[in-house]
């Protein structure tokens, strides 16, 4: 394996990437280590794939730097290649090779043995029939278990994953989160991108959040649920419904018939809730830890006072419809970032 | 090796000439058989039924479709073999090859995406051009000996055109054929390494096909024009010259195939430079 073992696995120096005059990423600065599962987080067209392209090697950049395992990814490309598993955000294979085919066809270009191959597709449930299907006849979520196994089947150091659990059912998706942890478990790197917030805040110890090519912040997930606040929610059982709350207005009480939820700064939980219950004639009480997805909102609107959303150049959707506010008022559906633009 | 079974010693070959087999063997046939005719009704024609034999010899444009720059009318056996490799019909078989498996080479895959997959591995760019270059070459390499076994076999069994033909003449042509195929190959394959659409490739290969064609028709029928001749390659490939005196021609030779190094020279310069996803 190259690298000499001691420094970032993978180490970004104010990666810059330009496609003529719009800006893919820019001045993008991050550091994972060894072992480390890491999260890529932004809306489409935030930059994320531009950044995995340039960790692999398929993108030069326009300025600033990249090392993975101490190497350049285009100029020591066949060094590197070995050591990476690759999984990319719109997976195109070959439509008239079968599954066997397209792996084995993957792994003469990987010039190394496969150890996992069978373990993996037997794990994914890829069976011997499905393999000998031609891959135009596969589903979705078959193509991307297939793209898992030849990121995975030659044991890499380094594992990138460009939306890795994109139409994998729930099953699958749990065996997928078993072979993240097995990767980490076995000291490997993993840096994935995602705008699936429940994923991220599940396999992920650190994340980049990147809006319009930059780099917002660098965080631990759990550093970035803390900072957020709480979900305080109270139903009132007098059937008055919707009712001043005095003090508590601060904290945008958002009302559905007898219960309201409220959004409480994590030092205020504890006098706010003795305070509601003094005053007010509450018949249940929750108190509910934020998920990644309200913290990533609060952040993205922090940032800019926008809803979230993310508009680089020329990347709209085709609907040119805005995808981050609707009906929720920006409050994600589904743990999904809004999906606002194409890819970049 | 079964044909399905992925080849570990060159899979981009593999895959390339895996995945346009039925057109190949399409195109091979097509050949074999356009060829068929053309030996067949070269050598039902007497002597003195050749249409040149009794009138004057045709314009001069024509030696164009005979493929001479010489004195080879296509009123004559080698002209008319000859004929059967300059055909519109000869040159789409060629041009149909080399654009598909040329976009194949580096543009299809950027245009689909499927680099993505091929160039994450341990594969150099050098390797991948080159592995297509060569998918290319032994594709042009099998239509042309397709080509020259047909009028050779003809030839053989046919005393009229054995008696007009030099010995070894169809397979110095077949040769030409070859070279001809190459001198595209190489500035196909050097679209191929820049663009990012098959479409580019494709039309490239057409555009260098035809337009070449034409340029050498329009040099031998028009006085004025003939100092272009030079800038087509058909100028160099002259398999009716060739079939009517034998000898090989070095010059058109050395040509056409620096022609087609300089385009792979710059297949390979672009190839390195460039981005390899949209």
């Amino acid at each position: 394996m190259p690298g000499n073992g001691t420094g970032p696995v993978i180490e970004l120096t104010s990666l810059t990437k330009r496609y003529g005059s719009t800006v893919g990423i820019e001045g993008l600065d991050v550091s994972v280590a060894a072992g480390e599962v890491f999260g890529l987080l932004g809306p489409n067209g935030a930059g994320k794939t531009t950044t995995l392209r340039c960790l692999v090697g398929l993108l030069s950049p326009s300025d600033g730097q990249v090392r993975v395992l101490g190497l350049d990814p285009v100029a020591d490309h066949r060094r590197l290649a070995p050591s990476i598993g690759y999984l990319p955000g719109e997976l195109r294979l070959y439509p008239e090779l079968t599954g066997r085919q397209t792996l084995d066809l993957l792994a003469a270009l990987q010039g190394a043995p496969v150890p996992r191959q069978t373990e993996l597709c037997e794990r994914l449930k890829l069976s011997r029939t499905d393999l000998a299907r031609p891959v135009g006849e596969y589903s979705r979520g078959m193509k991307q278990k297939l793209g898992l196994v030849q990121s995975l089947q030659h044991r890499p150091a380094v594992v990138v994953l460009d939306e890795p659990s994109e139409g994998l059912d729930p099953l699958i998706q749990e065996t997928f989160y078993e072979l993240l942890a097995e990767e980490t478990a076995a000291g490997r790197t993993v840096l994935l991108s995602s705008h699936v917030l429940p994923e991220v805040q599940r396999t992920c110890g650190r994340v980049a959040i990147v809006r319009r090519g930059r780099l917002v912040t660098v965080r631990s997930v759990a550093e970035l649920r803390e900072a957020r606040a709480r979900k305080v929610r109270l139903l009132f059982a007098d059937g008055l419904g919707a009712r001043p709350l005095g003090a508590a207005e601060r904290w945008s009480p958002r009302w559905a018939g007898e219960r309201v939820e409220l959004l409480v700064p994590p030092d205020q939980v504890v006098p706010a809730v003795r305070g509601l219950l003094a005053e007010l004639p509450v018949a249940d009480l929750t108190v509910e830890e934020a998920g990644l997805d309200e913290a990533f909102l609060d952040l993205y609107r922090s940032e800019d006072g926008s809803d979230g959303s993310d508009h680089t150049d020329g990347s709209e959707h085709s609907d040119g419809s805005d995808h981050t506010g609707g009906p929720t008022g920006g409050r994600p559906t589904d743990g999904q970032l809004p999906k606002a633009e194409e890819k970049s | 090796m079964n044909p399905g079974t992925v080849s570990r010693r060159l899979p981009l070959v593999w895959l390339a000439l895996h995945r346009r087999r039925r057109m190949l063997l399409s195109l091979l046939l097509g050949m074999v058989v356009f060829e068929t005719l053309i030996v067949v009704i070269a050598g039902t024609i007497q002597p003195g039924d050749l249409f040149g034999a009794a009138r004057g010899n045709p314009p001069s444009a024509f030696k164009a479709f005979s493929g001479s720059n010489g004195d080879i009318s296509i009123a004559s056996y080698p002209g008319l073999l000859g004929a059967g490799l300059t055909h519109p019909f000869w040159i789409a078989l060629q041009l149909t090859v080399i654009g598909s498996l040329g976009a194949a080479a580096v543009a299809a895959d950027v245009e689909s995406g499927t680099i993505e997959l091929l160039m994450t591995r341990p594969v150099s760019r050098r390797r991948l051009l080159a592995e297509r270059a060569g998918a290319m070459v032994a594709a042009s390499v099998l239509l042309n000996a397709a080509a020259t076994l047909t009028i050779a076999l003809g030839v053989a069994f046919s005393p009229k055109l054995r008696a007009a033909v030099p010995e070894g003449a169809v397979f110095t042509a077949g040769l030409l054929g070859c070279a001809l195929a190459f001198s595209l190959t190489g500035p196909v394959l050097a679209v191929s390494a820049l663009s990012r659409r098959r479409a580019y490739v494709v039309g490239a290969a057409v555009v260098l096909g035809a337009v070449g064609f034409a340029l050498n028709f329009v040099a031998l029928a028009w006085s004025p024009a003939r100092p272009l001749r030079y800038l087509s390659p058909f100028h160099y490939y002259a398999p009716g010259d060739v079939l009517g005196h034998g000898g090989v021609p070095w010059a058109a030779l050395g040509v056409l195939t620096g022609i087609g190094l300089l385009g792979l020279l710059a297949a390979f310069r672009l190839l390195e430079r460039r981005d390899l996803a949209i």
